[in-house]
């Protein structure tokens, strides 16, 4: 224990010098700003960085990289709220709550409480960091193809929550999003699956550009009939920033719930954000006491998934940090860094250069603050935003989709799928299908079937692995749990509905 | 009045980003001399008249970048070239959506493109219809070396053991592999095997498709046997006592596993490169190729070049462009019976 203390006391050392604060300051600015546009992300903000992140020395580059990585968690939801697009994979469960709180005038709100969620998240995690690393990582090798598999399938469950309120419609929605997933290139036998001969195709569906295509493009059909209304809202209303103490209070335990569960899901190897933030969203709407309220501009419903997905990227530099091991592409951008300038994160990192990790710990500490600090003052000029009258917000949402689209791959041919999944979506929304569902299952599809592919490599084709694996097990119970509850919570919920109707 | 300058505030902000990410994919030298139109030479030598673009098929940061940025370093500190040299960063399509770019640029000797095993591999599985005859090789420059990798308490101590293990069983370990199939990874492993005369139509194979390196941790968690991956990436873990190399793929020793053994030392005829070099576009002129050539042999001579391949765990594997271009066609040939042989390719 003291050791800890000991330890995070050089860490701090490193941190707060003037240089170092400045990168900070410079990182967490930069990765607003990459988080908030649709398709750039934490990878692209270091990617820009990496001419002058090779002249700094380990630790300034590793505290640079972390605060980009953590600022795009903060800025990733902006878009979410505002424009119904996600600036950032990790932030599409923001959508669900954020841009309806939009619709409804609170967007400041919105935009304030998932700052203050970012924050928390982050601050938390990164506590949880300073006393959990070692118990964490070699917990995270315990999770293999078998373990996983049960995680995601646990993760899945949430889909039923996602349904709101229509199972069967809820089915429709992911075995759509199933099929999608299963686009592209086998990894396990290197064969094509429906890809109908396109070059493009093989890579699979980008679930990005589902996401933007069904979400703002989507947006844009739908709003094109009223396109010369303007957002009818008192404007002092819309830029209040102002949360209220009970909306704080709702909003507190869903954090705090939310955050250990990011932490966990962000170290494990494969899993990111997104799962994080997702899994955080339908838990916080499975143990809420007002689930219909979820979709229609709950608080609770920004304050989970953003809580957790800046938990999960703390998470996410465990295994890199200690064994060397990045497990998101963001990740591998940084350990390519770090060896140029001749720092090799490993399990030895913690001992050889304690300064790097130690350094990048403590400087979390005060990137956090320092950008809640930022981000909550620019909720006032990005509300204004909201005012920008439909027939110029619609073209400019048009524009950011695409061009995020674009980012993704580089790759003209996303345009035609981000039309076509945006019809689809329209139609989806005129035919009251949820389009949650079919975004989850198109993430998690193709690593819940290559995980389970795996562990039935392993095991030679046996199905048993799943039940003798005991955390694989314990997984499998609580799937079926939950699953269970969900259906049935979801069943006296329309009753419910129909007896008050 | 104010929307409108706010929508292009917005606009501007979207601007800076874009030409941020522009920019920091390419910078590039302020015009050196521009003198040289005057020098009137034989039209028997050629050399670049305009800035010189070398395309790194992939994002910033990966293996192909970090080549470019090394030549331009070096060929620009030491004046080997009289033009600027800019890197474009074209990623997709495992390096196909770059080199689609350089083929557009027939006969322009000022545009040159980074290269590996993918440039062959992509064309063989079938997942690109560019292949390697439509380049003009140049150099093969820089290589990393491959190894076998199972946990500290395995119980397969030498690469012999193993192979016995799966001679006598070819399914029965599992094997980690990433991030596709037909990579250098599964290739050396194939190759090992065949040269071993183990069936390896039917080993089990372990894909781990993302970049996270995941085969790591599920060797070091026990959940597969071994891993056939790059040596770079095993380094750290085994300096940490974590795992137990049984193999490299180098002809020699290399300095930094002084106590694994080579495959042939083991007996097995086998050295695997994982190489990236350069080439130029479809239909260069002898003078072209001449010119650039002369380049890269002083360019692997220089000082700066060995220390920067040192400090990134990169190894020399320099080829003039003949030698490369034979080099090519072996490759080739190795790599499209192997794959046929497991089913990859038909």
């Amino acid at each position: 224990m003291g050791d800890i203390f000991s330890n995070l006391a050089y860490g701090l050392q490193t941190a707060l010098t003037f240089n170092n604060i400045l990168w900070v300051v410079i990182g967490g600015l930069l990765g607003t700003i990459v988080g908030m546009l649709p398709g750039l992300g934490p990878a692209t903000g270091i990617a820009v960085l990496l001419p002058i992140i090779f002249g700094m020395n380990p630790s300034t580059a590793m505290i640079t990289m972390a605060a980009i990585y953590y600022g795009a968690m903060f800025g990733g939801s902006r878009a979410s709220i505002m424009i119904n697009t996600p600036g950032d994979a990790s932030a599409i469960a923001t959508c669900f709550d954020g841009y309806p709180m939009t619709k409804n005038g609170e967007g400041g709100k919105a935009l304030a409480m998932s700052a203050i969620a970012s924050f928390v998240g982050g601050l938390i995690a990164t506590v949880l960091m300073i006393f959990l690393t070692q118990p964490i990582a070699g917990l995270a090798l315990d999770f293999g193809p078998a373990e996983m598999f049960s995680i995601l399938l646990f993760a899945l469950t949430a889909t039923v929550t996602l349904s709101q309120g229509n199972i069967l419609k809820g089915f429709v929605s992911i075995f759509t999003g199933f099929m999608l997933s299963t686009i592209g290139i086998d990894s396990q036998t290197g064969l094509l699956r429906f890809t109908f001969g396109l070059v493009e195709l093989q890579e699979g569906i980008e679930f990005l550009v589902v996401m933007i295509g069904m979400y703002a493009i989507a947006e844009v059909y739908k709003n094109y009939n009223n396109i010369n209304t303007k957002y009818d809202f008192d404007s002092k209303f819309i830029g209040s920033i102002w949360i209220s103490k009970e909306e704080f209070k709702k909003c507190l335990p869903a954090m705090l719930r939310s955050t250990p569960l990011g932490f966990v899901i962000g170290a494990l190897p494969g899993l990111g954000g997104s799962v994080a933030a997702l899994t955080a969203y339908a838990i916080e709407k499975q143990s809420n006491k007002h689930p219909e309220r979820f979709g229609k501009g709950a608080i609770e419903g920004v304050a989970a998934p953003e809580a957790a997905n800046n938990a999960a990227s703390t998470g996410a530099l465990i295994p890199m940090l200690t064994l060397g091991i990045p497990g998101s592409a963001t990740t591998a951008v940084m350990v390519g860094a770090l060896m140029m300038i001749g720092v090799k994160p490993g399990p030895l990192l913690f001992t050889e250069h304690p300064d790097v990790a130690w350094g990048v710990i403590a400087s979390m500490l005060i990137g956090n603050v320092i950008l809640i600090i930022i981000n909550l003052p620019l909720v006032v000029p990005l509300v204004q935003l909201l005012r920008i009258p439909q027939r110029i917000l619609l073209p400019l949402i048009l524009g950011l989709g695409f061009m995020g689209a674009y980012f993704l791959s580089y790759s003209s041919f996303d345009f035609i799928l981000l039309v076509i999944f945006g019809f689809l979506g329209y139609l989806m929304s005129k035919l009251d299908i949820p389009v949650a569902p079919l975004v989850l299952a198109l993430i998690l599809g193709s690593d819940t079937e290559q995980y389970f592919r795996r562990a039935m490599g392993i095991s030679h084709g046996s199905l048993s692995i799943f039940f003798t694996k005991p955390i694989s097990l314990v997984f499998l119970i609580l799937a079926v749990v939950s699953f269970i509850y969900s259906i049935r919570r979801e069943q006296s919920l329309k009753k419910n509905m129909q007896e008050g109707a | 009045m104010s929307n409108l300058k706010k929508v292009l505030l917005v606009l501007l902000s979207v601007l800076l980003v874009l030409s941020l990410t522009a920019c920091g994919s390419g910078s590039s030298n302020q015009q050196p001399q521009q003198g040289s139109s005057q020098q009137q030479d034989s039209e028997k030598t050629w050399k670049p008249e305009s800035t010189v673009e070398i395309v790194a098929p992939a994002n910033p940061g990966g293996g192909w970048d970090l080549l470019s940025r090394n030549i331009q370093s070096v060929v620009t500190e030491q004046k080997l070239v009289d033009q600027p040299i800019i890197i474009t960063n074209k990623p997709g399509g495992g390096g196909a959506v770059g080199w689609t770019y350089l083929k557009g640029k027939k006969g322009n000797g000022s545009v040159l493109a980074v290269n590996s095993s993918l440039i062959l591999l992509n064309n063989l599985l079938g997942s690109s219809e560019l292949s390697y005859k439509d380049f003009t090789p140049l150099a093969n420059l820089t290589t990393e070396w491959e190894v076998v990798a199972v946990a500290k308490d395995s119980p397969y101590t030498t690469g012999k053991e193993l192979l016995d293990a799966l001679k006598a069983d070819p399914s029965k370990l599992s094997i980690g592999v990433g991030p596709t199939l037909g990579n250098d990874d599964h290739i050396q492993f194939l190759q090992i095997c065949k040269a071993y005369g183990i069936d390896v139509s039917k080993l089990n194979f372990i894909v781990y498709p993302g970049a996270g390196g995941e085969e790591i941790t599920n060797l070091l968690g026990h959940h597969i046997d071994l891993i056939t991956i790059s040596m770079a990436e095993t380094l750290e873990q085994y300096r940490a006592g974590n795992l137990r190399i049984l193999g490299v793929s180098s002809p020699e020793r290399v300095p930094e596993l002084q106590d694994v053994p080579t495959w042939k030392e083991q007996g097995i005829d086998v050295v695997f490169a994982h190489w990236r070099g350069i080439m130029g576009p479809p239909d260069m002129t002898p003078e072209q190729v001449k010119y650039w050539s002369d380049v890269f042999a002083k360019m692997v001579q220089s000082d700066k070049w060995k220390e920067l391949l040192k400090n990134q765990g990169q190894y020399d594997y320099y080829m003039p462009a003949d030698e490369y271009t034979k080099f090519l066609d072996d490759q080739n040939n190795t790599f499209s019976s192997l794959l046929k042989e497991v089913g990859l390719t038909k």
